[in-house]
């Protein structure tokens, strides 16, 4: 073995950091220079012609990882080269079809397809789970061009003995298009009278250790258990307030870290933020430093999940970056990581917590606003530890900003299929990494698209509102099961005219309501449902345009979230501002009049449950879910 | 050393001394915080031309500027100057948080990534208080300096 960087230079020469980044790059450059292992044979070549294939078996490799950004080629995962000749409209009616198969089902294989080598764009991939025993994707040459494709075969959770083999083929495309199967329905839930009365912005969360789902908005932490025994379920909303977020403030936040059941409740106040968290869904509380941040702070967003370590394959391969990533790991017992992070004074940043939302670190830049709008969505973070942070206008399209070390350094990513929005957009990761970022675009629709690689580019970029023609859309909110497995949440109404504005002209007439779409297939198709069809969730416009809105048009404030239960049961949280029998009357007759005078102004907390229909959880999928 | 040498020696060192000991002032480039919206686009316009704006703080580009290559300037809802902040130039003189302030008057905080100098001042003038920050990821040198006024509601905040 040869010297490493830091053998070779002083300690003093170069400061830590710059040394960890020369590492990473010499890391990087590895992987560029030396081959990547091989298939058996590690290349073929298609022609333009219908039925032209070509076969290959795997290396034999096997082990377990979480996404293409933790395998080490050779140990758990391999490469076949794939050369398309001709030009791409000679691909005219012809796709190229890839597919591996194996024996044992309870094995799963994974594979990602890169246009040019391992360091170009995934433009496909396939990456269903257990149980299988093959797995395949379609690419269009016409689209994504002709020579050199490259397949990363990941071995997801692979034990030895059972090796793959490979085939990819031209031919004609597959004639289907839709989504299969059945459409989820959804039920309501109202909060009863004297709780959620007034629940702008609510966040929700789900504990999969108790059940319980946790909601936060303006004023209220609330509790809800659903009794099951019956069904249609019932819901008990608990007020659960913090010891010091249950004053007014301004911006809320709840975050549950749903795999160890502790929630984080945030209330900005000042230039910081007051929060505590709670193991036991409201009982007790910690109150906790609050945030990272010191010195103006706004719009502040809470998130968390797995920290960014290596695998035991990554230690053996790069064992200095993975130290240093395992130096920003949990500093106590709790596990998993969180993130604060807000828009200060002409740039926006991020604090790590190590101690499970105890204290944070001084937070590390993001990005200034040169490069995007201070306001951001809010925080996700992928099984594989990397972090997400969506924003609605990067320049001239929304943009994704990523962090792979633990929030020490940060990557704007355009999301090249968009157009900047008012409406901050959302992601879900999905369990293997696949990123669907949900936006309204700049022609208000509700738009969705998916990125294999942690958004370095986009494909599938769809408007799930078509369905039910709809034009205007805000509060875009997504969260992810499976990675095929999506929901995504909004608001949206089918009439026409500026729907999010300040309502200064003739009042913008129009019906809301809550539309809830779902994937199954990785973003391909999508099931677009009214989960309020005869109860309107706002009449009237829904301005984005934040303090300058003025009075009347503001009363949902800015968002609403989503989140999943630990059988894959998608809940929302949303504000209803229509709650009266006569403004829900008028929702639901076409000839009334549906402006903002029409409304209530309500700003009432209200739960979607998914009432049946898969769920995001295929091994779930055996149990039914019950209303 | 002739005493006229002698004396502007003195003068040179007490000034120096002087300016060591004074929080940094409440202006960048000319813009001074509580500045009116009037008089602080007249002065942007001097020095740099418009990118873009956000939530009501705008990005401006500084054409002629050494050492910063952007400003971002935020207005109170009286349109009057909140915060000022400047983004050193990559490839252009270096700033270093000396230059800025008294090290020893500013409170620390982060480390190499991260590094923050954060000074409190009270403008009598003005009658405000302000902070002043720089921000950089090594030990010498900033990429972002900030001015802020202090107890000012922005457009930016009170969302709910």
């Amino acid at each position: 073995m040869g010297p490493t960087v830091s053998a070779l230079l002083p300690d003093n020469a170069i400061p830590s950091n710059l040394k960890l980044r020369l590492l990473v790059l010499v890391a990087l450059s590895c992987t560029l220079v030396f081959p990547a292992f091989a298939s058996t044979p590690s290349s073929g070549t298609l022609t333009p012609a219908n039925g032209s294939s070509t076969t290959w078996a795997g290396s034999g490799i096997a082990g377990a990882t979480t996404d293409e950004t933790t395998c080490v080629d050779g140990t758990d995962c391999d490469v076949f080269t794939i050369t398309l000749t001709g030009a791409p409209s000679n691909y005219q009616g012809l796709v190229l079809f890839i597919k591996i198969t194996h024996s044992n089902s309870l094995n799963d294989y994974d594979f990602y397809v890169h246009k040019g080598d391992l360091s170009g764009p995934v433009i496909a991939s396939a990456t269903a789970g257990i149980p299988e025993t093959s797995e395949s994707a379609v690419i269009d040459p016409t689209v994504s061009g002709t020579g050199v494709y490259t397949v990363h075969v990941v071995d997801s959770t692979v034990a030895p003995g059972d090796p793959y083999s490979g085939v990819a083929t031209i031919t004609t495309p597959p004639t289907d298009s839709v989504a299969h199967g059945t459409a989820p329905t959804y039920a309501n839930y109202q909060s009863p009278p004297g709780l959620g009365d007034s629940s702008g912005e609510p966040s929700i969360g789900a504990n999969f250790n108790s059940g319980r789902i946790m909601t936060q908005a303006v004023f209220d932490t609330l509790q809800v258990t659903f009794n099951t025994s019956t069904s249609p379920a019932t819901a008990t909303w608990l007020l659960k307030d913090g010891p010091n977020t249950d004053i007014t403030t301004l911006d809320p936040i709840l975050f549950t870290d749903s795999q160890t059941g502790r929630t984080v409740v945030s209330q900005l106040f000042g230039t910081t933020s007051l929060s505590a968290f709670t193991d036991n869904d409201g009982a007790t509380y910690t109150v906790s430093q609050g945030g990272g941040i010191a010195s103006g702070v706004d719009h502040q967003t809470v998130g968390g999940g797995p920290f960014r370590l290596c695998t035991a394959d990554q230690l053996i391969a790069t064992p200095v970056p993975c130290a240093q990533l395992a130096a920003r790991g949990p500093l106590t017992q709790y596990p998993h990581a969180f993130y604060y992070a807000s828009q200060d004074i002409g740039d926006a940043e991020m604090a790590l917590s190590q101690d499970g939302g105890l204290t944070y670190e001084a937070a590390h830049p993001m990005y200034t606003l040169v490069e995007c709008g201070g306001l951001h969505g809010h925080i996700k973070v992928g099984k594989s530890g990397i972090v997400y942070v969506p924003n609605k206008s990067c320049g001239s399209t929304q943009g994704l900003i990523v962090s792979m070390d633990n929030g020490i350094t940060f990557t704007v990513e355009p999301v090249t299929t968009s157009t900047s929005g008012t409406s901050d957009p959302s992601v879900g990761v999905g369990a293997k990494g696949r990123v669907y970022f949900g936006y309204i675009g700049g022609d208000g629709h509700p738009h969705i698209t998916v990125s294999d690689d942690q958004g370095r580019s986009w494909h599938y970029d769809l408007d799930v509102g078509v369905p039910f023609a709809i034009r205007n859309a805000v509060f875009p909110e997504v969260v992810a099961g499976d990675n095929d497995r999506a929901s995504y949440f909004f608001l949206g109404t089918p009439s026409a005219g500026d729907a999010t504005g300040a309502d200064t002209g003739a009042p913008f007439n129009g019906v809301w309501h809550g539309y809830v779409a779902t994937t199954y297939d990785g973003g391909r198709n999508w099931f677009t449902v009214d989960a309020t069809p005869t109860d309107a969730v706002q009449l009237g416009v829904i301005c984005t345009q934040g303090t300058t809105c003025p009075n009347g048009t503001r009363n949902l404030l800015d968002f609403n979230d989503i989140t999943v239960d630990k059988v894959g049961r998608v809940f929302t949280a949303y504000t209803d501002g229509c709650i009266t029998a006569a403004c829900i009357a008028k929702g639901n007759n076409a000839t009334a009049s549906h402006t903002r005078l029409d409304n209530d102004q309500a700003t009432k907390a209200t739960i979607i449950r998914q009432s049946t229909g898969k769920g995001l959880f295929k091994s779930y999928d055996s149990t039914p879910l019950r209303p | 050393m002739s005493r006229v040498a002698f004396l502007a020696l003195l003068v040179l060192s007490l000034s120096g001394f002087a300016v060591g000991k004074r929080p940094p002032p409440p202006q960048i480039l000319g813009l001074r915080l509580g500045m009116s919206y009037n008089q602080a686009h007249a002065r942007l316009n001097e020095i740099g031309q418009f990118k873009s704006e956000d939530e009501g703080q705008q990005v401006w580009t500084l054409s002629q500027d050494k050492q910063y290559q952007y400003l971002i300037i935020g207005f109170d809802r009286d349109r009057a100057v909140r915060y000022i902040t400047v983004l050193a130039r990559p490839d252009g003189q270096p700033v270093n948080y000396t230059d800025v302030g008294n090290l020893a008057d500013a409170a620390r905080s982060g480390g190499e990534g991260n590094l923050r100098y954060t000074w409190k001042a009270n403008d009598k003038k003005g009658h405000f208080e302000y902070l002043a920050i720089a921000k950089g990821k090594d030990s010498r040198h900033l990429n972002h300096y900030s001015i802020k006024r202090l107890g000012v509601a922005n457009d930016e905040d009170e969302r709910d």
